[in-house]
């Protein structure tokens, strides 16, 4: 592999890894748009979601097999258990705090995140879950660059997600609303917005994507644990505030950028593979003290 | 209060005279972890020390008395390590043997030392451990500076030149990693590429680029099963065709779980665990008749670490600290499950007990060596 061969292996890999940030920070940031809240159980919805596609496709393996068919199938059952997952936790831990300070409300997210894990680890006792899929080793060569199928259907996968929700939000009346909503909750309550209903969609649609993303992860990847929704919580939320929180396009531009960082961090002279994350997390301080909106985020005008 | 306290010193008195007239038990100190993440392997440890403890006690005893477990939690975890050996040190037992996790052997060599309790070490095999030994203390298991020797003249042989060696950032496998990197130089080959993954990563994309195109003959991966079995898969899954080794902490049947697939071929430097003595055919059968699972890892080395006190306190002919300890230092190629075991001036076994293991049909088997 030349060096340039390298590169352009890197660019691949952080797309993958770029799409599957975007889809969590997608639920982050528009959770965060809607109710200002930092969704801290996001991540491990993201968990949960791997592990209900795992028992789907455990189930149903043996009549349409363990390919895509399997996967697809299991990821559509996941995202409906897991989006209702998340209305439930929106119903019965966010709402009553909705008109509590923010930090009960953050805190609360903290609980419900600690909760899903140690449900998950109790169930589990801690182990590493094969999650076992068809998926072939192949793929194509262009020159010295390979691009196994399994990527290019994920990021297909990923890409069709979100092109799915950009024209859910900008072309129907529930995405209209939502931006309202995000706005100006009260005035939509006056206009006869159904308030509640517009943020257990936002809370169904973003539970559901990062429950497609861990089964696309599970099988992907190959194993699932229970801590495993931690650290991408973590990046999902950085690259949302890359960004810009509470932008959708934002979101996406966020995950491709933190995917592509992490890849050409290892390449760095010095840096090195171990330094991956503190090089992501070093981006998210810069941003943040350059740009506090992040990259695509509209400044908020306080009203007095 | 102070009446209360009288009665109780008196009847404890009471107690100790009764059972020092009737017959003697004679207690041995088991430190291992039985809480905890890694108390799986610590209850397989005390398993096999109970076969050990009853095969004596059904021939007699130890100098006419009968042997007994105390067991001391470690939980893998340095504090209460330090509470599990303070408290086996002040029950008066006659030798401990156990230490599962290198991190909290660690602080209780001293407690020992000062005690001056023989201490034979199954499991735990940082080289960490040899400079902190006061001298009572006899580790049973090769270290990593053998494995490392072992990995080295395994790849050699299988004509590996070029190695990329990837740790994982805590002290076990950034340990092995350097002490094989140094061994790999001056064996006379190269190392082309050294990579630190963080742990629970699940994405190794960028590792697996960075290797493939260094190109090396051989991947090591020094540190456990869970992570490596990703790093495998995506390796094999990304094109890399050369041979795949890992450690003994990846030594796990999960491995294969995991990886799938790509684990075939892939080789492990492992104690030596039971299935792959021959020797040990008779000890498995009772471990399952007496337990009703497969002995783990480290059991055959806990049952020869027992049994090699045992034959120690018989040559001291008492039970007397420092003649039990010159016995253990004597010991010359006392016969063991996983082979013979006599000791360096170190306190550490002379001869390297690694085995290497290779993954076929979905599980470990012995490798060609």
């Amino acid at each position: 592999m030349t060096a340039f061969d390298v590169v352009m292996q890197q660019v691949v890999n952080g797309l993958v890894l770029g799409s599957f940030y975007a889809l969590v920070a997608l639920g982050y940031t528009m959770i965060f748009g809607v109710i200002k809240l930092l969704n801290f159980a996001h991540g491990d919805l993201y968990m949960v979601g791997g592990f209900v596609g795992f028992l789907v496709l455990s189930a149903i393996s043996g009549i349409v097999g363990a390919g895509w068919t399997g996967v697809a199938i299991a990821m559509f059952f996941s995202m409906i258990a897991v989006g209702c997952l998340g209305v439930v936790i929106e119903r019965v831990a966010y709402h009553p705090m909705l008109r509590a300070p923010r930090l009960s409300i953050l805190i609360t997210a903290l609980a419900v995140s600690l909760v899903l894990q140690n449900t998950v680890l109790s169930l589990t006792h801690g182990q590493y879950t094969a999650f076992r899929s068809d998926f072939g080793f192949g793929g194509v060569n262009l020159g010295n660059l390979f691009i196994t199928y399994n990527q290019m259907i994920l990021v297909g996968i990923a890409a069709f997600l979100m092109i799915g929700l950009e024209l859910f939000v900008s072309r129907t009346q529930y995405g209209r609303a939502m931006r309202a909503v995000a706005i100006d909750k009260d005035m939509c309550q006056l206009m006869g917005i159904n308030v509640s209903g517009i943020i257990a969609v936002t809370f169904l649609i973003g539970s559901a994507l990062a429950a497609a993303a861990g089964t696309m992860a599970g099988a992907y990847y190959g194993s699932i644990w229970y801590f495993m929704g931690f650290l991408i919580g973590l990046k999902a939320f950085t690259a949302a505030v890359i960004g810009g929180i509470g932008s959708i396009p934002g979101a996406m531009l966020g995950g491709l950028i933190l995917g592509l960082l992490e890849s050409f961090g290892t390449l760095l002279p010095g840096v090195g593979s171990a330094w991956k994350d503190v090089f992501s997390f070093a981006i998210l301080i810069l941003v943040l003290v350059f740009k506090p909106t992040g990259l695509l985020g509209k400044s908020e005008q306080e009203r007095m | 209060m102070h009446i209360i306290n009288k009665l109780k010193v008196a009847s404890l008195l009471g107690v100790a005279a009764l059972t020092a007239g009737g017959a003697q038990a004679m207690d041995i100190g088991v430190m291992v972890p039985t809480t905890g993440s890694e108390a799986t392997y610590g209850q397989d440890m005390i398993n096999a020390v109970q076969i050990a403890i009853d095969e004596i006690n059904e021939a007699g005893g130890l100098l006419g008395e009968e042997l007994a477990i105390v067991t001391g939690d470690d939980a893998c975890d340095p504090q209460q390590a330090v509470n599990a050996a303070t408290m086996l040190a002040s029950s008066g037992v006659v030798g401990v043997v156990g230490g599962y996790c290198s991190g909290s052997t660690l602080p209780t060599l001293q407690i020992y030392g000062d005690a001056n309790i023989p201490f034979v070490i199954a499991a735990a095999n940082s080289t960490q451990l040899i400079p902190e030994n006061p001298g009572n203390a006899f580790m049973i298991n090769s270290t990593g500076a053998d494995q490392a020797t072992k990995a080295v003249e395994f790849l050699s042989g299988q004509g590996v030149e070029t190695l990329a060696i990837i740790d994982q950032g805590d002290a076990y496998s950034q340990d092995l990693a350097s002490l094989t990197a140094s061994a790999w130089e001056e064996a006379g080959h190269t190392v082309v590429a050294t990579e630190t993954a963080n742990r629970g990563e699940q994405d190794y994309s960028a590792i697996v680029t960075n290797i493939r195109s260094a190109n090396p003959d051989a991947v090591f991966w020094t540190a456990y099963f869970a992570d490596g079995g990703l790093l495998i898969r995506q390796l094999r899954q990304m094109g890399y065709q050369g041979v795949i080794a890992v450690g003994d902490g990846s030594n796990s049947p999960q491995l294969f779980e995991i990886a799938g697939q790509a684990a075939e071929g892939v080789f492990a430097f492992s104690n030596p665990t039971a299935q792959f003595i021959p020797e040990a055919a008779s000890f498995i059968e009772t471990y399952q008749a007496d337990y009703g699972t497969a002995p783990g890892p480290y059991a055959p080395l806990a049952y020869d670490g027992m049994k090699l006190l045992a034959s120690a306190i018989e040559q001291a002919g008492s039970t007397e600290p420092q003649a039990i300890i010159d016995a253990l230092a004597a010991a010359d190629g006392f016969e063991g499950l996983a082979g013979p075991i006599s000791f360096t001036e170190e306190n550490t076994l002379a001869r390297s007990n690694f085995i290497v293991l290779e993954g076929q049909g979905g599980a470990w088997t012995r490798a060609q060596e």
